[in-house]
């Protein structure tokens, strides 16, 4: 009985982890304001980043046009380099999401749910992203979501930058993010955090698997991270990761901390974080290849109700990544590929020992692959195919005792499916899309994947966004 | 990136946009590479050779020219799209020194080897740009930019430059949304098939 409550304990945090990136996206037209540059020079069509986009990240944020508040001291040393504009910006998503079938109502055995979700809004993000000081700036976002219905920390990354000018007139950016994701500071749309779908429904049933440099730890960890970017190319990074949770409070101190026990998933320590990529350009084409990876400890700990002291064994994941980025950026037609490839390995040595694991150790395999066409930064489309897999354990991944949707009967992580995408722009900064998520497996069956007879098709999803940013 | 800051305050005294280069000192020029290297060689390439054909060539280009268009940039006076989308905002910080020195800093670049084309569309635009159509009334291209294409005093160098980016401005000339009067005159009578000889043979032209 422990286990099965653990277990559905775990799935239900998947599903809330998965309801919450579905909402991952950004745009930030305060960038615009403050550079006088129009969002085609930082991104293909938004949140794509093109080249120019990218140097301009990892310059942190400071390009800067805009008229200054200035003071110096006697030195004439600048005291204050402070923008007249703050560098404010918002953003509005509105959806419609409709589920190819209904989900059981919890509240009455064979009832079910109705098909389609109105997010009005789905989400609204409020940014503060721009230069704060001379080689100082930050995207800092907080956002309102439908699913908590409250407001919240989202993706963030504060960063230093400088530019050293090397010989023969190469560049050497070098610089230190603290962010609160895994890969929310990396330069190319091929890693997780600012990987396509660039949005998605919150209203949907999400598989029960993912790595956890795969968006598991966002918003709950905070990272300090230091990185090289040499003649625009070669960038490579380093950094560790610390639990950093959101809304948890020490029962005996009242306040935000130390964590304990009635928390899930805490990092023992710090873990590391490295990337590294090769981007080469030649007239419109640009590609970019890399590696990105990480190793958390965590303790699983527990909850309020079902607290788990956070000592003892821990489990160890160990995350490698391959990634790679095409673009073609013409006048007229625009195309980009976005590919990765994650696999993790799982030693749970803390949840083998309390029963939550069949497996004293596991792993697990994401692909995603991704191409876009846009015309005139105006129309486009986009298909791609994800695939999860990994070593079965009917622990980790369970049964549900009654109908449950985020379960899998034979215990199998395995979940693939293709994703389908139009969109169109009548403006830079506003975009209408229609997207289809088609499953040909979920959770380790194509059909009677939960074992109450539903099919992996049923969890098909149509997802209609309105996504305004100003 | 692109900041006063970065300018001694001594030479910000100078506010003529007209530098001569021997005004342009050693740390105006420091100053310069750095703003180049760090921030315009993104979109326009190291020492000024783009490598994306949206962006211009600008190693070997006449500083005088150069500064013009920054000038004509931060005056919002230059009205193609790129110019819209991308210089109004870069070059709206900078001074009429900084906007000197960095016109000659890329004056000071070598260009690089142009790149051939096709062959027989090298021919047509070497005699468009040689000798012109009278029929046609299109004048060489030649008698302003040079016979080697590479620019007289304010008409700029062409030579080695990119066929899109050529093609762009001779668009813009043409539905006037870059206004320069000679070249909208000459735009206007020139068919697509002759701008895009005469963009090719101007890319494949080298130092």
């Amino acid at each position: 009985m422990l286990n099965i409550r653990r277990a559905r304990t775990a799935a239900a945090l998947v599903a809330m982890f998965m309801a919450l990136i579905g909402s991952k996206a950004h745009a930030v037209p305060s960038f615009a304001r403050q550079t006088g540059m129009a969002c085609e020079a930082c991104h293909t069509v938004f949140p794509e980043l093109t080249h120019f986009g990218r140097m301009f990240k990892a310059n942190g944020y400071t390009l800067d046009n805009l008229k200054q508040v200035r003071d110096i001291n006697s030195q004439k040393e600048d005291l204050l380099l402070l923008s007249t504009l703050a560098p404010l910006s918002a953003m509005v998503q509105l959806s419609e999401t409709w589920l190819n079938q209904p989900l059981p109502d919890v509240t009455d055995h064979g009832a079910h749910s109705q098909t389609s979700t109105t997010g009005f809004p789905q989400q609204l993000s409020l940014f503060y992203a721009g230069k704060i000081a001379p080689h100082l700036g930050a995207m800092i976002q907080i956002t309102y979501d439908n699913a908590s219905g409250s407001i919240g920390m989202d993706n963030t990354d504060v960063r230093f930058a400088k530019n050293l000018l090397l010989p023969e007139d190469r560049s050497l950016i070098y610089g230190i993010s603290l962010n609160n994701n895994p890969t929310v500071q990396d330069l190319w749309n091929s890693t997780p955090a600012w990987g396509f779908p660039y949005a998605s429904s919150n209203a949907v049933v999400s598989p029960i698997a993912a790595a956890q440099i795969d968006g598991t730890l966002a918003q709950d960890v905070a990272g300090l991270t230091a990185y090289l970017m040499w003649n625009e190319s070669l960038y490579g990074e380093a950094g560790v990761y610390h639990s950093a949770k959101q809304g948890a409070t020490n029962a005996i101190t009242g306040a935000a901390g130390p964590l304990d026990g009635t928390t899930s998933n805490v990092i023992d320590g710090a873990s590391p974080y490295a990337r590294i990529a090769y981007e080469r350009q030649w007239r419109r084409h640009d590609l970019e290849i890399g590696a990105y990876g990480a190793s958390f400890r965590l303790y699983p700990g527990g909850t309020a109700s079902a607290p788990a002291p956070l000592t003892g064994p821990v489990n160890r994941f160990s995350d490698i990544a391959e990634d790679l980025q095409y673009q073609f950026i013409g006048e007229r037609d625009l195309f980009s590929l976005q590919a990765t490839h994650i696999h993790e390995s799982m030693q749970l040595d803390a949840s083998y020992s309390s029963g939550v694991a069949i497996n004293p150790s596991d792993d697990l395999n994401t692909t995603r692959i991704t191409g876009t066409y846009y015309f005139r930064r105006k129309y486009g489309v986009t298909f791609g195919h994800f695939a999860t897999s990994g070593s079965g354990d009917a622990d980790l991944y369970p049964a549900a005792p009654a109908p449950g949707v985020i379960t899998s009967a034979n215990g199998r992580p395995d979940t693939h499916g293709w994703i389908g995408e139009l969109n169109y722009l009548p403006w830079l900064n506003v975009k209408l899309s229609l997207q289809y998520v088609a499953y040909g497996e979920f959770n380790g069956g194509s059909t009677n994947y939960d074992g109450f007879g539903r099919n992996a098709s049923a969890n098909n999803t149509t997802y209609a966004l309105l996504w305004l940013a100003f | 990136m692109i900041r006063r800051a970065l300018i001694p305050f001594t030479v910000l005294m100078l506010v003529t946009g007209g530098l001569r280069a021997d005004e342009i000192d050693g740390s105006l020029r420091l100053a310069a590479e750095r703003i180049a290297v760090s921030t315009c060689a993104t979109c326009h390439g190291p020492r000024g050779h783009s490598i994306a054909p949206k962006f211009p060539v600008l190693a070997g280009q006449h500083a005088n020219y150069l500064l013009a268009q920054l000038q004509a940039f931060k005056a919002q006076t230059r009205g193609d799209p790129d110019a819209l989308g991308y210089m109004w905002g870069m070059a709206a910080p900078l001074d009429d020194t900084t906007m000197a020195a960095l016109a000659d800093y890329y004056g000071r670049q070598r260009p690089e080897a142009g790149q051939r084309g096709d062959p027989a569309l090298t021919a047509r635009g070497q005699q468009i740009y040689q000798q012109g159509d009278a029929t046609a009334g299109i004048p060489p291209c030649g008698a302003c930019h040079g016979p080697h294409a590479d620019g007289t005093g304010m008409y700029p160098r062409l030579a080695g430059q990119h066929v899109e980016y050529l093609m762009k401005q001779l668009r813009s000339f043409q539905s006037n949304l870059r206004n320069v009067a000679i070249m909208h005159g000459i735009a206007q009578v020139l068919p697509v098939h002759d701008m895009l000889a005469v963009a090719t043979y101007l890319q494949s032209l080298g130092p």
